[in-house]
C-alpha cells in the first residue's frame, strides 16, 4: 500500500528528527551518555510496566477488529445522544478559527506533532536514575489503551466530519488525504469516544508539569504541543467536544491511577537503605 | 336508560356539583372524573346510575352530619369531600390558572388529606403530553457523503418546527438491518436499490400491503392503503394506455400518501482512469452489472476472446497468486469503494449486505437482461407466453462455476426459493427479502426437461412478466442445503428466518461471467473472468459461418456483450472515505472509483491529468422513508408536512453540488410517463412544496399546517404528542 508506507516513512523520519533534538535539548549529552550505559539495568528494573503496556498494545492490535464489531452490533449508540448534547460546537470551532496556516499547523500537530509528543517521555524518563517516573508512564500509556479500548466498544459514535459533513469539513483529510490510509490502518470511524489522542497528549502534558523539576525544558514545549493536540481533534473535525472532555478525564484518571499503581522505590544502584525502602529493591511495585 | 340519564344530569345541576364529578367505579378500582351535562355521549349514559348512587350515599351521609356508631369515621370522610367537591366546583377557574407542576407540587399535601385524592388521580392519572421525539437514521459521511446532508437538513428544519430529533449515523449493514429487517426506525435516508431506470413494477413491492408482515425490501414503510394496493394490481394487469392510466394514478396516489419522500436522483459520479479501459456508460450509472460488461479494453488489440484466462479453469480449487501484485500488470480492472460489504458477503438475496446488487449480478445470471427499455435473453434463450398464465422459458446452454450444468430444475427451484427459502422447511414461508415484488408474479415453476421451465405467473401483462425473469437464478445443488431455520452454534432462534438469508455465501458459485476468487474481510475480494460463461464461449471466429445460428452460444444477446468482461480480473479495495478513493484513482492505483463521491472530493478529479469525471443518471433515487406503522408518522398528512420540509433544490445545490436532479415521482427516471401533476417543475414540488420563506424554511407556515392537521404546540413551541 503506496500512501500508506509514503506516510508511514515520513512519519518516522519526523519522529526520530525531533526525538534526537530533544534529547540533546532537554535530556542533555551526559545524562544521555550515563543512559546508555545503564539501560539494560534500568529496562529490567522497569520490565512489569514494559511488559504491561505491551501486552495492552497487542490485545489492542489483535483485539480492536472483533471488538469493533461487538461495539456495531451491542454498544451504546451514542451519535445522536453526543450530538444532541453538544449540537454544533465542532462547526462552530472551524468556521470561527480555521484558516490555511492553522489547517496546516493542527494536521501537522495531530500526526507528526502528536507521535513526537508520545515517542519522547519514555525515553526522557528512562534517562532519568530513578525509572518509577519511567514506569508510571507506560502504566498510564496502558491504561490509556485498555480503558480506551474498553469505552471503544461500549460507545458506538461517529465523530463530527461524519455527521456534519455540510458544516465541518475533515480538513485533515482534505489537506492531507495520505493521512487518511495511516489513520485508517490505526482506526476505524466509529471510534471517537473517547478522543485517545486527547487522553495520551494529556496524559503527557501532566507527566511534563509533574516532572517539571527533572526538565524544567521539557514543560513548555509538552504543554502546549498536547494542548494543540487536543485543539486539533476537534478543529479538523475528527472528535466532539464530549470526546475531548472524556479524554482528559482518562488522561488525569490514567495518571493518578499509574502513581497509585508505582510507588517510588529506592534507586537500583543505591543498595538496599532507602528511608521508604521496606519491599526488596528487585521487586518493582508495578502491581496492586 | 336515557331518562335516567337525564335525571341523574338535572341532579348534579341542581345539587350545584357543577361540570365535574367523581364516580367510584370500585370494581375497576379506578376513578374518573364524569361531566355530567346531558348533551355529551355513551360514557356518561352508563356511569349515570353509578352516579346517582353516589348522590344518595352523599345526601344520607350529609342527613347525618356526625355520623353514627361505627360508620362515624366514613361519614365524616364523605362530608369532606362534599365540601371539597363544593370548593372546587367553585373555583374552577383558579384551579385551572395553576400551572400543572404546581399542582403536581401538591399532590403529596393533597393526597394526605384524603378528601380530594380522587381528583388528584383525575389529574395526575392522565399522562402528560410530551415533546414528539423522532429518529432519522442514516449512514456516516465517510460511507455516503449525501444522505448524511439530506439528513443534517431534515433535522435542522424538524427542530425548528419543535420537534426533538435524534440524528444517528450507523453503518450502511446496520442501517438496512435496522430499517428493513427489523423495521425499527422513525425516518431514514437512504437510496434506493435499481440503478437503471425501472419499470413501475417495482413500486409493488415497495409498497404493496400484502408484503407488511415480511422484512425486507418488500413494503418497509409498513404502507397498508387500499388504494394503492388497487393501482398496483392494475398496473400489472392492464396493457397499454390503460396500463399508463394506472401508473399515472398510482404515483399521484402514492406521492400524495408519501410513504418515503422522493428527494433527488443523483449523477452516480465516479472517477475513472481511462488509461486502461474505456467505454464508460454516460447516460446511466457507469458502475452497473452492464456498464462494466460493456467497458472496453485500451490496450486490446482483438484478444477479447478469453484466451488469457484458461489457466484458470480448473474450476474448484483456485489457484493462490499473490493478487494485488497480478493485477497491477495484467488486464485487471482496480475499483475502489467505501463499502466493505462485498469484501464479506457474496448472498445475493441479503437485503442488509447489497447496495444496488452490482457485483452479485456478475456472480449471478438472471434469465433476462434489461438495458434501458431493451430486454435480451441471458440465462434463457428465450421465453413465450403460452397462455394468460403460463410462460415457457428455454434455458442456454451453461455451466455453475463448480462445473454442474444449470438445469431447468436450478430455475424451478429458484423461484419455489424466493418465494420461500425454508421450502416449507420452517412453519410459516420466509420469502426472500429482496426480489419479492418479481417472485410474488410466478405462482409455480416446474422443469419440463433438461432445458425448458415452465412458470405459472399471475394474469400479469409482459412487461411485468419480462420482469419477473430478472432474478438472479441460485444453483439448487447449494442453495437447497440452506433451507433450514438458521442456527447460531446449533441453537435455533425463533427468528423466522433461514441459513440461506443469513449466510454470507461463502465461495459464491454462480453461473455469471465473473467468479470469486478470494476476499480479505474489510479489505478487498478479487472475481475473475468465467471462462466457461457463455459471452466468452463463442465458436471460434473461422467456423462460426459454419455451425450457423443454433450453435452461437449467444444467441439473442446484443453484440456489445460479446467477448466481454473486458478484464480477466476484477479486483475491488476498500478505502476508507470518497476522498481517498478519488486520489487513489487520480494516483493511477485504480480505475474506477465505485461508491458514491461527495461535493469534496469531485474538484480533485479535475485536478489529476489522468483522472476524469463520469458521471451517468442514475434511477436509485434518494428518499426520506417513513415508518407508517408509528404515530404519528402513520397519519398522511403529518407525513405531508414532513415532506414539505425537505427544501430539494437546495439539497441539490448543496449536498449534491448541482449533480443530481430533484423530483416528487419515484418514477421521474424510468421510462414511464410522469403525469404532469407530480412533474417537477420550476425548482418547485407540484405535490408538497417547500416552506420557502426566501430560500430558508418558514416556520410558522410548517408550524400553522402542524396546527391545522390538529396538531399542538406548547408554550415554548414544542409540537406534543401523546403516546408515544
Amino acid at each position: 500500500m503506496t500512501p500508506f508506507l509514503s506516510v508511514l516513512t515520513s512519519v518516522v523520519a519526523w519522529v526520530v528528527a525531533m526525538l534526537v533534538v530533544a534529547s540533546v535539548a532537554v535530556i542533555g549529552p551526559a545524562r544521555l551518555r550515563e543512559t546508555w550505559s545503564g539501560l539494560r539495568d534500568r529496562l529490567w528494573d522497569a520490565r512489569r510496566a514494559v511488559a504491561v503496556v505491551c501486552a495492552v498494545l497487542i490485545a489492542s492490535a489483535v483485539g480492536r477488529p472483533p471488538l469493533l464489531d461487538v461495539s456495531r452490533l451491542f454498544g451504546l449508540q451514542a451519535t445522536a445522544f453526543i450530538y444532541g448534547l453538544e449540537g454544533g460546537f465542532v462547526a462552530w470551532v472551524q468556521a470561527t478559527f480555521a484558516t490555511p496556516a492553522l489547517t496546516a499547523y493542527f494536521s501537522w500537530v495531530y500526526v507528526y506533532g502528536y507521535a513526537f509528543l508520545l515517542a519522547f517521555p519514555p525515553v526522557a524518563y528512562l534517562a532519568l536514575p530513578r525509572t518509577t517516573t519511567f514506569s508510571r508512564v507506560l502504566v498510564a500509556y496502558a491504561l490509556n489503551y485498555g480503558i480506551g479500548l474498553v469505552l471503544y466498544t461500549a460507545v458506538f459514535a461517529h465523530g463530527p466530519r461524519n455527521v456534519m459533513p455540510d458544516m465541518v469539513t475533515p480538513l485533515l483529510f482534505t489537506t492531507q488525504p495520505d493521512v487518511m490510509a495511516l489513520t485508517s490502518e490505526v482506526n476505524v470511524n466509529s471510534n471517537v469516544f473517547p478522543s485517545l489522542h486527547t487522553s495520551l497528549s494529556v496524559t503527557v502534558g501532566t507527566f511534563a508539569v509533574l516532572t517539571h523539576e527533572e526538565y524544567p525544558r521539557w514543560t513548555p514545549v509538552a504543554v502546549p504541543l498536547s494542548l494543540s493536540v487536543v485543539v486539533a481533534t476537534m478543529y479538523l473535525g475528527i472528535h466532539w467536544l464530549t470526546d475531548v472532555v472524556a479524554g482528559f478525564a482518562l488522561a488525569f484518571g490514567s495518571v493518578a491511577l499509574a502513581y497509585r499503581l508505582v510507588e517510588p522505590r529506592s534507586d537500583p544502584g543505591v543498595p538496599r537503605d532507602g528511608p521508604e525502602d521496606d519491599q526488596p529493591p528487585s521487586e518493582p511495585n508495578a502491581s496492586d | 336508560m336515557n331518562r335516567t340519564a337525564a335525571v341523574a344530569g338535572l341532579l348534579a345541576a341542581v345539587a350545584g356539583f357543577g361540570t365535574g364529578f367523581l364516580v367510584d367505579f370500585t370494581a375497576l378500582g379506578l376513578r374518573f372524573r364524569l361531566p355530567l351535562s346531558p348533551t355529551r355521549g355513551a360514557p356518561r349514559r352508563a356511569g349515570a346510575p353509578a352516579a346517582e348512587r353516589h348522590l344518595r350515599r352523599l345526601a344520607s351521609a350529609l342527613g347525618r352530619p356526625d355520623g353514627v356508631g361505627a360508620t362515624a369515621l366514613g361519614a365524616t370522610t364523605a362530608q369532606k369531600r362534599y365540601t371539597e367537591r363544593l370548593k372546587t366546583g367553585g373555583n374552577v377557574r383558579m384551579t385551572r390558572s395553576i400551572s400543572r407542576r404546581a399542582a403536581l407540587a401538591g399532590l403529596g399535601l393533597a393526597a394526605a388529606s384524603a378528601g380530594c385524592l380522587g381528583r388528584t388521580e383525575n389529574i395526575a392519572g392522565r399522562d402528560p403530553p410530551e415533546q414528539l421525539t423522532l429518529e432519522i437514521n442514516a449512514t456516516p459521511a465517510d460511507a455516503d457523503p449525501n444522505g448524511i446532508r439530506i439528513a443534517r437538513q431534515l433535522e435542522e428544519h424538524l427542530t425548528a418546527v419543535g420537534i426533538d430529533v435524534r440524528l444517528n449515523t450507523v453503518g450502511q449493514t446496520d442501517l438496512w438491518r435496522k430499517v428493513l429487517i427489523n423495521q425499527n426506525f422513525d425516518l431514514y435516508v437512504g437510496q434506493f436499490v435499481e440503478t437503471e431506470p425501472f419499470d413501475p413494477d417495482a413500486l409493488y413491492g415497495l409498497t404493496h400491503s400484502r408484503f407488511v408482515a415480511e422484512s425486507g425490501w418488500q413494503n418497509p414503510f409498513g404502507l397498508t392503503e387500499m388504494a394503492v394496493d388497487d393501482l398496483l394490481e392494475r398496473q400489472r394487469r392492464a396493457a397499454g394506455r390503460d396500463r399508463d392510466d394506472a401508473v399515472d394514478a398510482l404515483q399521484e396516489t402514492v406521492c400524495e400518501l408519501q410513504p418515503f419522500s422522493v428527494v433527488a436522483f443523483p449523477d452516480a459520479l465516479t472517477a475513472v482512469q481511462e488509461s486502461r479501459f474505456d467505454g464508460w456508460t454516460e447516460d446511466r450509472q457507469p458502475l452497473s452489472v452492464t456498464g462494466l460488461l460493456e467497458l472496453d479494453d485500451v490496450a486490446a488489440d482483438g484478444s477479447g476472446g478469453g484466451g488469457s484466462a484458461t489457466n484458470a479453469s480448473a474450476g474448484g480449487v483456485e489457484t493462490t497468486t499473490d493478487a494485488a501484485a497480478a493485477d497491477a500488470t495484467g488486464d485487471a480492472l482496480r475499483l475502489v469503494t467505501t463499502d466493505d460489504r462485498i469484501t464479506e458477503n457474496w448472498n445475493p438475496i441479503a437485503a442488509e449486505y447489497r447496495n444496488h446488487g452490482t457485483f452479485t449480478g456478475l456472480l449471478y445470471d438472471p434469465l433476462v437482461r434489461a438495458d434501458g427499455d431493451e430486454f435480451f435473453p441471458w440465462l434463457a434463450t428465450g421465453w413465450e407466453r403460452v397462455d394468460e398464465t403460463t410462460l415457457d422459458v428455454t434455458l442456454r446452454e451453461a455451466w455453475w462455476h463448480d462445473g454442474e450444468p444449470v438445469t431447468a430444475s436450478d430455475v424451478a427451484f429458484t423461484y419455489a426459493f424466493l418465494r420461500d427459502t425454508s421450502l416449507g422447511n420452517v412453519e410459516t414461508p420466509v420469502p426472500t427479502p429482496r426480489f419479492r415484488g418479481r417472485s410474488s408474479v410466478v405462482e409455480g415453476a416446474r422443469a419440463r426437461d433438461e432445458s425448458t421451465v415452465r412458470l405459472t405467473v399471475a394474469d400479469v401483462n409482459e412487461t411485468v412478466a419480462a420482469r419477473a425473469l430478472r432474478v438472479p437464478i441460485l444453483p439448487e445443488h447449494v442453495w437447497s442445503e440452506r433451507t433450514g431455520a438458521a442456527t447460531i452454534a446449533g441453537f435455533e432462534f425463533d427468528f423466522e428466518t433461514t441459513e440461506a438469508i443469513v449466510s454470507n455465501n461463502p465461495d459464491p458459485v454462480g453461473s455469471g461471467p465473473l467468479r470469486f476468487v478470494e476476499a480479505t474481510a474489510g479489505e478487498s475480494v478479487a472475481f475473475e473472468r468465467n471462462p466457461d460463461h457463455f459471452l466468452v464461449r463463442s465458436t471460434p471466429e473461422d467456423d462460426a459461418d459454419a455451425s450457423g445460428e443454433t450453435a452461437d452460444p449467444r444467441a439473442g444477446v446484443p453484440s456489445r456483450y460479446h467477448g466481454k468482461p473486458a478484464f480477466d480480473r476484477l479486483r475491488i479495495e476498500v478505502l476508507p472515505s470518497d476522498i481517498s478513493a478519488v486520489e487513489s484513482v487520480a494516483e493511477g492505483l485504480a480505475d474506477a472509483t465505485v461508491s458514491n463521491l461527495g461535493p469534496e472530493s469531485v474538484p480533485r478529479i479535475g485536478r489529476s491529468a489522468d483522472a476524469r469525471l463520469v458521471s451517468g443518471r442514475s434511477a436509485a433515487f434518494y428518499h426520506v422513508g417513513y415508518n407508517v406503522r408509528r404515530s404519528p408518522l402513520s397519519n398522511p398528512r403529518f407525513r405531508a408536512v414532513i415532506a414539505r420540509l425537505i427544501d430539494k433544490t437546495a439539497i441539490v445545490d448543496g449536498a449534491f453540488d448541482g449533480y443530481a436532479r430533484a423530483a416528487t415521482s419515484p418514477l421521474a427516471a424510468s421510462s414511464a410517463d410522469v403525469p404532469e401533476s407530480v412533474a417537477w417543475a420550476d425548482g418547485s414540488d407540484p405535490v408538497h412544496p417547500f416552506f420557502d420563506d426566501g430560500g430558508s424554511l418558514d416556520v410558522a407556515a410548517a408550524r400553522e399546517a402542524l396546527r391545522e392537521i390538529g396538531y399542538r404546540f406548547d408554550g415554548e413551541g414544542r409540537l406534543l404528542s401523546r403516546g408515544r
